[in-house]
């Protein structure tokens, strides 16, 4: 993990305001990709949120108040990306949030960018089962694997209330699998 | 471990109980989560992430060409600033514009304006204009809410509700 503080600072500095992004982008780009995929589950479209995160990164990091982690700042920013474009997609298509999901799962099986097997499909499924928030909660806490604290400054929400989201998500996905 | 073993006859693996724990929480691991599969199937394109810092810092530039394509209308800007002023004085003068009301705006234009624009209130402010002691959950809802499922929708999201998540739930 590199120095926070100080690429903070480069990022605030014009002269080394360049260099200290693209620093910023290898650093991140593989965790949000993969924290934004599992939202929007096509890879097009997880490129598109994320580098539209990435350029509001740059566009607000003078903004930026430090009362968080930067990293966290970033996954805050990459969540709500991926969430307003799920919601401007189904506006757009003219259907509602549950019908855009299973569209996107039914694409999955076609997408040339997912080698899952059926059981690895079945589990996408199962996570699109879930409520949003629960969908956020498992797949940082178990694919990330993030801890409660940290996903507590991504989401704002206690630590208590992550660990039931959590516990409920798996009993959900459990039961899901068994059942299908 | 070379403690003598009292059960005369029974013998143990070589390193069995140096390796317990481990063997023991990879177990409880395993079982735990053996029904949730811990891979995902997703791929990315070849060199993507090698590619990714160009393909944005070519998106950040691209924004100074479209402020000196701007620059180029804007004297048609300024006539149109001033035709709008010209019409605004003769509509006043002639006293022919129409006081419109919030009636006039069709309730689709409302329904647009308030989806798409970022109005940043927060719930609070909402409720102090919403006149909630007089709305009825039917203004809102055209079918009644049966109790399974309210008791759906609490554990659904059961997170939202921090008075909900007691301290002894420790998982």
């Amino acid at each position: 993990m590199i120095a926070e503080q100080t690429l903070l600072e480069e990022l605030k500095q014009t002269e080394t305001q360049a260099r200290a992004f693209e620093k910023l982008v290898n650093t991140y780009k593989e965790r949000l990709y993969w924290h934004i995929r599992r939202i929007v589950l096509n890879h097009d479209d997880a490129d598109d949120v994320l580098q539209n995160t990435f350029i509001k990164v740059y566009r607000n990091i003078t903004n930026f108040k430090g009362d968080s982690k930067l990293y966290s700042w970033m996954y805050r920013i990459a969540t709500n990306e991926s969430l307003s474009f799920l919601k401007s997609k189904s506006k757009k298509m003219g259907v509602s949030s549950v019908a855009l999901q299973e569209t996107l799962l039914n694409n999955l099986e076609s997408d040339v960018y997912f080698e899952g097997d059926e059981i690895q499909l079945k589990l996408q499924k199962a996570i699109a089962t879930l409520p949003e928030k629960q969908k956020l909660v498992f797949n940082m806490k178990y694919f990330d694997e993030m801890k409660y604290e940290e996903i507590s400054e991504v989401l704002e929400t206690s630590v208590g209330a992550l660990k039931a989201s959590y516990h409920l998500a798996s009993k959900k996905i459990e039961s899901y699998i068994k059942e299908n | 471990m070379k403690a003598p073993n009292k059960n005369s006859g029974f013998r143990l693996p070589e390193d069995y109980l140096e390796n317990f724990n481990d063997s023991l929480l990879n177990k409880i691991a395993t079982s735990e989560e053996s029904k949730i599969p811990n891979k995902e199937g997703f791929t990315v394109p070849k060199d993507y992430f090698d590619t990714l810092h160009k393909n944005i810092s070519d998106k950040l530039e691209e924004k100074p060409t479209k402020v000196i394509a701007i620059q180029s209308y804007k004297k048609y800007y300024y006539s149109a600033i001033a035709a709008a002023i010209v019409l605004l004085f003769v509509g006043i003068n002639l006293n022919k514009t129409v006081d419109y009301s919030i009636e006039d705006i069709a309730n689709a234009d409302i329904d647009s304006y308030i989806e798409y624009t970022d109005l940043n209130f927060s719930s609070y402010e909402i409720a102090e204009v919403v006149p909630i002691d007089n709305l009825d959950i039917t203004d809102i809802l055209d079918a009644g809410i049966n109790e399974e499922n309210i008791i759906d929708y609490l554990e659904d999201e059961l997170d939202s509700f921090n008075e909900f998540n007691l301290d002894s739930y420790d998982y």
